[in-house]
């Protein structure tokens, strides 16, 4: 008997070894049975379900490899990039879309992924990326990854067309318009079904990408951090715009022309609520509209939709402005020196990325195939099944290492404008000064420390916080770490400055 | 055959305790123990200094004494209900209905209450409107949360927790029952000088071991429920481990939280058990 229980816990610990050696070694570069070599990839899905295979196969054919996609749903990436970083178990290629959380931040920092701009130039494709956004997307003044290139800013208000006639109200151009049709669109019954049961707004539980930071721009707020000319750091909260917002937000929440609950709805249900013709007025990316105007088929066969990116509070055109928090850059695609052993496998893996970049692959990546999910007239392609086209191409179009520059484009005259506009707005875009420099602070505590200033926010806009109790949150930041991040960033800032 | 167990244990509890160690490092996952810097008792000084601190402390403490006051009796009060009812059809039926709770997800749960209780268009506030009422934002009222929680456990858990007094019900000598009755007590004389009685040690032993998990209690549940409004009562030590190891990736300050949380259960197991023995009954160990 005793004999038998040492056999066993012997194996036992023979498998736990064996299973930790496993993670570790993998020496050779991977092919596959025809020759071809595997790349693996952890890839953020944007979209509910992973791709099929038909575009992967056509994406496999042109680069000559054998692509190996690990999905991470966009809503836990921070949890799973984090745990895939702790534990080792990485891709030769890694999407890193979240350069701002503290782990990701270190992990660059401490030489987990390959530096990549000596190798850049050696590319056609990867040649053409600026050095203006090469310098964005760089850690203290290193390159650890090929950036996502989107544009700088993409976010506007849709507003229904089809509600605006019916109350007889113009296409808002200040703030105070953009209130006056909230005010319509919850109290005139727009959609003339008798009751009132419309909201102007409707928003998600999201401060960035929701409604919050695009109407923090018609006041003036800056993005993440203002600098002024004798190189002082404030963060955006302590400005005169953010409280404006808030104010703003405040009074659409007491007036009830947003929807009650946007502190706990998530973006789907958003949507969903949007396309129902619950509300008529929604905050976001300009090409949502085309998503919002899809999803309405059958239930709001009525909606007209416009775009509207030039409102200000002031009326001024000269006060136009519009965040812009990563500056254009999407996040890294990163390659771990775990998975990436040598040079000759990092230049394999970067002729992999220069090959993606081309118009060839760009165009599959965004349409698919051609005749099969677009019709193509001219340079303008129509994408001739929407459903097929969710479920085989949408998910490739968020891995795109580059979004812009590219001839064929969308002929959905929605989608045409809101490119139109989205161009448009680069003129008006407030960057973030402190995108790419560093703070050891920020990059430890940043993402804690902001959750203070978020509830606060939230408080404050649902009247359970005066502006005396939100300054005292911000006094609360400044000790918790603040004041610390104004001081690194001042030196980080002046340390450029002077080069 | 003590083995497959033995084996558990050290697999999946003793060894990984030695990641512990952490808690006194800055540790980085691409350095390893053995070459992440040591820190000292850099994390338990920032633990104990941070503003959170006491709120995490206080909303753990008071969540868990309202799950051991209001909850922990729910499940022995609807055993001995379950066990007066004499129609065996009945009685099975009603306790399928109070199980199936217990095996839906709190994402499920969490979602239909999210359903019932929202402002635009939730089925209670639809409800107190009609009736004249002003809507109440349930879900972002810091003063709803606490209810909420609890409610949403005894819906959950309470049919489940009583298996184990029922099948304790079930072994209590019958020739106690007829004593009482040829003494002539009633069914609730019965059921508290014989039923409660007997089942009282595993009341005692069920009571010690939920103490020993105070601080633990159920992340995922909670972690649903919060939002920016509702964080100051409803952070719990569970839910910031989560936020600060797993999303903000600080490893070394979660390992830290958890380890303080383990310290608190284990002591305060050791004071409940002293204190049962002290009445006179078994305790755990």
């Amino acid at each position: 008997m005793k004999f038998r229980y040492a056999k066993l816990i012997a194996l036992s610990i023979c498998g736990s070894l064996l299973l930790s050696a496993c993670g570790g070694e993998n020496a050779e570069p991977q092919t596959n049975a025809d020759g071809k070599p595997i790349i693996s990839w952890l890839n953020i899905l944007h979209s509910a379900s992973p791709p099929t295979d038909t575009v992967l196969n056509k994406i496999e054919e042109l680069t000559n490899t054998d692509i190996q996609f690990s999905w991470i749903p966009d809503a836990s990436k921070e949890e799973r990039l984090n745990t895939s970083l702790a534990s080792g178990s990485l891709a030769d290629i890694v999407s890193l879309t979240i350069l701002e959380n503290s782990s990701v931040r270190n992990a660059l920092k401490a030489g987990v992924f390959w530096e990549v701009s000596p190798y850049l130039d050696e590319f056609p494709n990867l040649k053409e990326i600026s050095a203006d956004m090469r310098n964005s997307a760089s850690i203290d003044g290193k390159l650890y990854g090929i950036p996502m290139q989107k544009q700088v800013s993409r976010n506007g208000v849709i507003i229904r067309k089809d509600w605006l006639d019916k109350v007889g109200l113009p296409i808002p151009k200040t703030t105070a318009e953009l209130m006056e049709v909230a005010k319509a669109f919850t109290e005139q019954d727009p959609d003339g079904n008798g009751t009132k049961d419309t909201t102007g707004f409707i928003d998600r539980s999201d401060l960035v990408f929701g409604a919050f930071k695009t109407l923090g721009s018609y006041f003036g707020t800056p993005s993440g951090w203002a600098v002024s000319e004798d190189g002082k750091v404030t963060p955006e909260f302590e400005s005169e715009g953010y409280v404006k917002a808030m104010d703003y937000m405040k009074e659409l929440y007491n007036n009830g022309y947003i929807n009650q609950d946007f502190a706990v709805t998530a973006k789907k249900d958003q949507q969903e609520g949007f396309a129902q013709g619950k509300a008529g007025i929604y905050v976001g990316a300009l090409f949502d509209s085309k998503n919002l105007l899809n999803l309405a088929k059958g239930v709001q066969d009525d909606m007209d939709l416009i775009m509207v990116n030039d409102i200000t509070s002031t009326g001024k055109e000269s006060d136009r402005a519009i965040w812009s928090t990563s500056n254009g850059v999407g996040g890294l695609l990163a390659f771990p020196k775990s998975e990436v052993k040598d040079e000759a496998e990092l230049k394999q893996v970067l002729k992999f990325m220069d090959d993606l970049m081309s118009e060839e692959i760009y165009t599959l990546m965004t349409y698919g195939i051609k005749d099969v999910h677009y019709s193509l007239e001219g340079n303008a392609a129509t994408i001739t099944d929407t459903k097929l086209w969710e479920q085989e191409v949408q998910p490739f179009s968020s891995s795109r290492p580059n979004e812009n520059g590219y001839d064929i484009h969308d002929s959905d005259p929605l989608r045409v404008e809101s490119d139109r506009l989205i161009q448009e707005n680069t003129k008006y875009a407030v960057l973030n000064p402190m995108y790419s420099l560093e703070s050891a602070t920020f990059s430890e505590q940043g993402s804690e420390l902001q959750k203070m200033i978020t509830d606060a926010t939230y408080k404050y806009i649902l009247g359970k916080l005066d502006l005396q109790g939100f300054q005292d949150a911000v006094q609360t930041w400044r000790k918790s770490g603040g004041d610390k991040i104004i001081t690194e960033y001042e030196a980080a800032y002046q340390a450029v400055q002077n080069q | 055959m003590i083995l497959p167990g033995f084996v558990y244990f050290v697999i999946f509890k003793y060894f990984p305790m030695g990641g512990l160690i952490i808690s006194f490092q800055d540790y980085q996952p691409y350095l390893g123990i053995k070459d992440s810097p040591w820190v000292g008792f850099k994390h338990f000084i920032r633990l104990f200094t941070e503003p959170t601190f006491a709120m995490l402390l206080s909303n753990t403490l008071i969540l868990f004494a309202l799950e051991l006051i209001i909850f922990f009796p729910i499940p022995i009060i609807l055993a001995l209900m379950l066990n007066e009812v004499r129609h065996k059809m009945f009685k099975n039926s009603i306790q399928t209905i109070v199980y199936i709770p217990h095996f839906m997800s709190w994402v499920i749960i969490v979602s239909i209450t999210y359903v019932f209780l929202s402002v635009d268009g939730g089925v209670v506030n639809e409800m107190i409107a009609a009736f004249g009422g002003n809507k109440i934002s349930f879900l972002t009222s810091p003063e709803w949360l606490r209810p909420m929680y609890i409610l949403q456990i005894i819906w959950k858990e309470a049919g489940w927790s009583t298996i184990i007094y029922l099948a304790a019900i079930t072994v209590v000598d019958t020739q106690l029952y007829e004593a009482a009755d040829m003494d002539g007590a009633s069914r609730l004389r019965k059921m508290w000088h014989v039923t409660l009685p007997a089942i009282r040690p595993v009341i005692i032993t069920l009571l010690i071991l939920k103490i020993g998990s105070t601080l633990e209690l159920g992340f995922e549940h909670m972690y649903l429920l919060l939002n920016s409004l509702n964080r100051e009562v409803g952070e719990i030590f569970d839910t910031y481990i989560f936020t600060a190891g797993l999303k903000n990736g600080q490893l070394s300050f979660s390992t830290t939280v958890g380890l303080f949380k383990g310290l608190v259960g284990l002591i305060l197991v050791i004071i409940a058990n002293k204190l049962a023995k002290k009445f006179g009954e078994d305790g755990v160990y």
